[in-house]
């Protein structure tokens, strides 16, 4: 399955996302997920973003965060809301809310 | 072209989560999809009548009036979970729907992509 | 003439939010459903509990006598009444230091002749396969 897996927070629970596989995985970040994009905690990027090279961060709640584009792990794309449809409708078949 | 049925059961006021369905609708009929929203628990009140704008909280209400509008789009509360709130039919906005939970399914049956956001 | 399948992963642990019990009773209201769909269409739910998600379904709930509330449990047993598709994963149930005698693994005090399923955690990822639409909750 191709799977979009939209994670709106930054405590993650590992014991879910951890286990999720698709042949396809993407990861869009958004709300407070966002922090996984551009805080590295004891100067680490978070292990999220070893999951998969399809990762993506919703420029409007990065920017309501006080964090920037120009700042996210460079594995990780900007995107807006309408990006996000696209990827949606286009690029996986099944999404959710984590 | 293609239809995306949302659920959302965030609250109106707090988690900004609610705000993100919303705006993923107008991000999507903006692009020529058709969107179903079915809100409930909490997210029930994004449907009540007479929001008024605070620089504090989120205000969707300006933007839900302007995607029923584009005759794209359909939103529609839990019946239940409103009226356990204490909040009734005539206090309903404009435009939503008030319905049971088999709506939500009903509206999945026949949805392209389907987005559950749980959560408070 | 078509079967819309969709999955229902509780995750979240009960009481706290709203989330898992909205997950069950969204998952019962599929008896419901044909009243909006043409002859012969319907949606098949499956209902999966999964990590933390897993405790709803512990035996002995009592929030009604407590809170007056609808228990998870009574929800589970409902959802087998209903002869709905329930799997709880194993290796969770395990991780807890569960058994299953602990567990809602079946409604026979009300009459329902379903029963859920301790299934590893694989094939639940089947079901996330194959059906049509996935919810988390």
């Amino acid at each position: 399955m191709k799977l979009g897996v939209l994670l709106s927070d930054h405590k993650t629970d590992s014991d879910v996302l951890g286990r999720l596989t698709a042949e396809k995985l993407g990861i869009i970040l958004v709300g407070n997920g966002t922090y996984l994009a551009t805080i590295k905690e004891n100067g680490k990027a978070s292990p999220i973003l070893d999951k998969t090279s399809n990762l993506y961060v919703l420029v409007e709640d990065l920017e309501s965060r006080g964090l920037s584009a120009a700042n996210v792990d460079s594995r990780v794309k900007p995107v807006t809301y309408s990006d996000v449809v696209d990827l949606i409708f286009n690029d996986y078949e099944k999404i959710i809310w984590l | 072209m293609g239809k995306l049925t949302i659920g959302c059961f965030s609250s109106l006021v707090g988690s900004l989560s609610l705000d993100f369905a919303v705006k993923l609708s107008e991000a999507a009929v903006k692009k020529g999809h058709d969107v179903d929203l079915w809100v409930s628990s909490n997210a029930t009140m994004l449907s009540k009548k007479g929001q008024k704008p605070f620089k504090d909280y989120s205000h969707l209400a300006k933007t839900l009036t302007e995607l029923f509008a584009s005759g794209k789009f359909k939103a529609v509360a839990c019946e239940a979970c409103a009226e356990a709130r204490g909040y009734h039919k005539d206090d309903t906005m404009e435009g939503w729907g008030r319905r049971s939970m088999d709506w939500y399914l009903a509206s999945a049956f026949s949805a392209d992509r389907v987005l559950l956001i749980g959560g408070d | 003439m078509a079967i819309t399948k969709l999955a229902f992963i509780v995750r979240s642990l009960p009481y706290k939010t709203e989330a898992s019990r909205l997950a069950l009773t969204h998952a019962i209201a599929s008896q419901t459903v044909e009243i909006y769909l043409e002859d012969g269409d319907n949606v098949e739910p499956v209902l999966c509990y999964i990590g933390d998600g897993v405790l709803n379904c512990l035996k002995n709930q009592q929030a009604g006598k407590h809170y007056g509330i609808t228990s998870l449990e009574q929800h589970a047993k409902n959802s087998l009444l209903l002869d709905l598709k329930v799997m709880i994963c194993k290796e969770d149930v395990d991780k807890f230091g569960l058994k299953e005698d602990q567990l809602v693994m079946d409604a026979e005090d009300i009459g329902g002749e379903t029963n859920a399923q301790l299934v590893p955690y694989s094939e639940i990822q089947k079901v996330m396969e194959e059906v049509d639409h996935l919810q988390f909750f």
